[in-house]
């Protein structure tokens, strides 16, 4: 499984998300169900997928998908796959 | 005081039968019980002369695990099971059907006081611990009453998936949230039957309202009072009642009390009154609690996840990694992995994401109580737990 199929699991299962409602151009403006206990759901499932554990500023910074793709690509995990 | 066991009426029913014409008060005590013999023994010991006679005594733990002994009066019983009898419309019906142990106040006082005061047939059986049996009384048995809590509809949908019994005349749940949204279902299985919906507790020995299922078709709606019993909300909400049919005493942890007529007692439920007079049973007062300020109603939910899970659902509190209340979704049999999402759907259809619950976890069955309730305290701890879904915190 890439890293982009990880994320866009990931995010599915904690935004509860139908597939064909996701995808990774997505904003937190986009999604009902990104409110401010998803925020920490995604730094926990970030952590215990991609093993990179956000700080609390960047945790409430991500407000696109992009921005977790890019802050987890400045740690040297890869989404080019 | 005398002791009666469960066993020994089972073995001769009119063990049962002696003990209520004879004058003095007896106690009735369930088969299976986690409250032990010398705690019994101990709390009888200090109930006063006074209902040495006359009375007779529930053992009741409900879903709190905490022991008690409900004293109720034989008149009122008495008085009670005719007035149901009125209000239920059940001059047609000439036998009930008993799929719960007449230790438990519902069917002691609906079933075998209601048939032993009307001289209506009483057919015993053991409920779903043999099915086979219990289909076959509720098929062959004329004009029959049944009483169900709604744990047990996932065990007919198990045992009885296509069976309709055209006998039954009356179905009547009790013993907590009624399952409006299988009413389909239920007309189904019991083409000629009223179905009712009554509430109540052990303290109510056991009745306060009733309503026909299909006065509304809102689950929390328990209709209106019996004859002269009153309704009211303490300053908390919950809901309080007066009934002349209602216990007379309790002994507990914390000892006796006599219950005179003026007392209000507490149901432990949450509930409102309608405008149309009917009331809303919102849930146990411990199943409305508040997540991140925001009130939880476990009752709310399991409605919801009940709309797309015909099986057995059920929620069990428990507390994040953060310390905050929450609550964990047990299902039996196990889902498949589309049925899990439809629930989550669900959830997120009608809910904002601090009332979905912490985990979905199931179970090949969940634990039911004696009385057919779920057995919410051993949900926590199945053996053969699996996960399916669980909120990252």
């Amino acid at each position: 499984m890439t890293n982009r199929e990880k994320l866009s699991d990931l995010l599915l299962d904690i935004f509860l998300l139908e597939p064909e409602e996701f995808s990774f151009d997505l904003t937190r403006e986009d999604v009902e169900t990104w409110d401010s206990l998803a925020v920490v759901s995604v730094a926990v499932g970030v952590k215990e997928t991609f093993g990179y554990h956000f700080t609390p500023e960047e945790a409430t910074g991500v407000v696109r998908v992009q921005d977790i793709i890019d802050l987890l690509e400045n740690k040297g995990i890869s989404f080019a796959d | 005081m005398k002791i009666l066991h469960e066993q020994q009426v089972r073995a001769d029913l009119d063990e049962l039968d002696r003990a209520w014409v004879a004058p003095e008060t007896f106690i009735f005590l369930p088969e299976k019980s986690a409250t032990g013999e010398a705690w019994i023994a101990e709390r009888l010991a200090g109930i006063p002369g006074d209902y040495a006679e006359g009375h007779f005594i529930l053992l009741t733990s409900g879903t709190t695990g905490e022991p008690k002994l409900v004293i109720g009066s034989r008149d009122r019983a008495e008085a009670l099971a005719r007035h149901l009898h009125e209000r239920q419309d059940s001059e047609a019906v000439q036998a009930t059907v008993c799929l719960l142990p007449l230790t438990y106040c519902y069917a002691f006082v609906n079933q075998w006081r209601w048939a032993r005061s009307l001289g209506r047939d009483l057919v015993m059986t053991d409920g779903f611990s043999r099915p086979a049996e219990l289909e076959a009384a509720l098929a062959s048995t004329p004009a029959s009453m049944i009483c169900l809590v709604g744990a047990q509809l996932p065990l007919f949908h198990q045992h009885f998936p296509d069976a309709t019994f055209p006998l039954v005349q009356r179905v009547h749940f009790a013993g907590g949230r009624f399952p409006q949204e299988h009413l389909a279902d239920l007309t189904r299985r019991f083409p000629s039957a009223t179905i009712y919906n009554n509430y109540g507790c052990a303290e109510a020995m056991p009745r306060l309202t009733l309503r026909k299922a299909h006065e509304a078709d809102d689950a929390a709606d328990v209709g209106r009072p019996l004859d002269g019993v009153k309704l009211r909300l303490d300053g908390a909400g919950e809901l309080t009642f007066q009934s002349p049919f209602s216990a007379v005493a309790f002994m507990d942890e914390q000892g006796f009390s006599a219950v005179p007529d003026t007392q209000w007692i507490s149901t432990g439920d949450l509930a409102e009154e309608h405008p149309n007079g009917h009331w809303r049973v919102l849930g146990r007062s411990g199943e409305v609690f508040k997540r991140f300020g925001e009130k939880i109603s476990l009752s709310s939910l399991l409605k919801s996840v009940g709309e797309v899970w015909p099986h057995a659902a059920a929620f069990y509190k428990a507390h994040d990694p953060g310390g905050e209340e929450a609550h964990v979704l047990s299902l039996a049999p196990h889902p498949d992995k589309k049925e899990v999402r439809e629930i989550l759907l669900r959830f997120r259809k009608d809910f904002p994401r601090t009332h979905w619950p912490l985990r979905i976890e199931s179970a090949a069955q969940l634990p039911v109580l004696p009385n057919g309730k779920t057995d919410i305290l051993a949900l926590p701890t199945l053996a053969d737990k699996q996960e399916h879904w669980r909120q990252r915190l």
